[in-house]
């Protein structure tokens, strides 16, 4: 008698990332696993996998799970594996930071790993909310400068993103009335900058921008004060994906969209 | 005093525990729970406090103690002007 082995009985996807990435984070559900494959698949189809150093899907219930990178999923700072800080709490919809004292940073220093003038932040919000003063993710100086930050929305219904620029000068922000959905702030020349949410461009600006990027890690659920060395700006919005890259095109902001929604849909968490 | 026994889940948001100047010492740089590290942070008046959820969710046998703490109400210390609202 002879068996025969199917060899793709225990690979969990096609895509070998997408493997590695499953089996790191422990992730055995069935439906997660296959969001994650077909995420992976449809950020390679439309180029945008290059373009990114750090995706956070938050896939799975626990921190433990949370803090792994896609594109890298090993557990280093050098994998810009997030570290988790203070309370919020982890579910199978995301990361939700308590707005009091919770953030994760991503390992990631900008100045090191991005280009002067080319890096998009995205972040999925699932929570509506106006608190007076957050950010969702960002780095900069206590004084605003050389930030590269972002905000969804604050008391008065405005969403924001800084980079190359000080938060007081240049900032691009737009009327934003409801916080729930896909922002994704670009910079693709120091003379091009927009913000997009669900894929649609918002805003654009283009002021020649001087400013470099922060020596110094970017926060998701909060403001890294590098000068200062501490946290600060809490936000409160659930965070159900995050990535962090080069500067993105039109196209492949609506197309990276597509790709995160599908994903969140696959999950049941879309908004 | 008012601890985590004493307060509904649907209340905690608004609390934070209360710590010694030794006890934030102590927490800080150790995690809580496995991957979450603490973070005490100062209030309006100073005072060194951490979240109601650390305190929950504290599984480090070296500070289950957190779960004993006294709550206060949160009071936040106010934001510095910069960076600036728009």
């Amino acid at each position: 008698m002879s068996f025969i082995i199917d060899p793709y009985r225990f690979q969990f996807c096609s895509d070998a990332d997408a493997t590695a990435f499953i089996l790191a984070a422990g992730i055995t559900d069935t439906t997660q696993r296959q969001a994650i494959c077909q995420l992976v698949k449809d950020l390679k189809t439309y180029g945008i996998w290059s373009k990114m150093k750090a995706i956070y899907p938050f896939c799975g219930s626990t921190a433990t799970q949370h803090k792994y990178n896609l594109k890298d999923p090993r557990d280093l700072d050098a994998a810009f594996r997030l570290v988790f800080f203070g309370g919020g709490s982890h579910s199978s919809n995301g990361y939700l930071p308590n707005g009091v004292n919770s953030y994760a940073d991503t390992k990631l220093n900008l100045s090191l790993v991005l280009t002067n003038y080319s890096n998009n932040l995205s972040y999925y919000s699932r929570t509506n909310n106006n608190p007076s003063i957050d950010f969702d993710m960002g780095v900069g100086t206590q004084l605003g400068n050389n930030s590269n930050s972002l905000f969804i929305k604050r008391s008065n219904d405005t969403a924001g993103y800084d980079t190359g620029n000080a938060s007081s000068i240049n900032r691009i922000s737009f009327a934003n009335s409801n916080s729930l959905g896909f922002y994704n702030g670009s910079i693709t020349a120091n003379n091009s900058r927009k913000y997009y949410k669900n894929g649609v461009n918002q805003i654009s600006n283009t002021n020649v921008l001087t400013q470099l990027n922060p020596n110094a890690n970017l926060f998701i659920g909060a403001y890294n004060e590098y000068d200062l060395v501490r946290a600060n700006y809490y936000g409160s919005k659930q965070c159900a994906f995050a990535s962090i890259g080069d500067g993105l095109t039109d196209t492949e902001a609506a197309n990276l969209y597509t790709a995160v929604q599908a994903y969140q849909t696959t999950l049941g968490r879309q908004v | 005093m008012i601890t985590l026994k004493d307060i509904a889940s649907e209340d905690m948001p608004i609390y934070v525990g209360l710590l010694t100047e030794d006890q934030k010492n102590q927490l800080t740089g150790q995690l809580y729970t496995d991957d979450s590290y603490f973070n005490p942070i100062q209030d309006a008046e100073d005072n060194w406090v951490i979240s109601t959820e650390e305190m929950q969710f504290c599984t480090n046998p070296d500070f289950l103690w957190v779960k004993d703490l006294p709550l206060i109400l949160y009071n936040p210390k106010p934001s510095p002007p910069f960076p600036p609202e728009i």
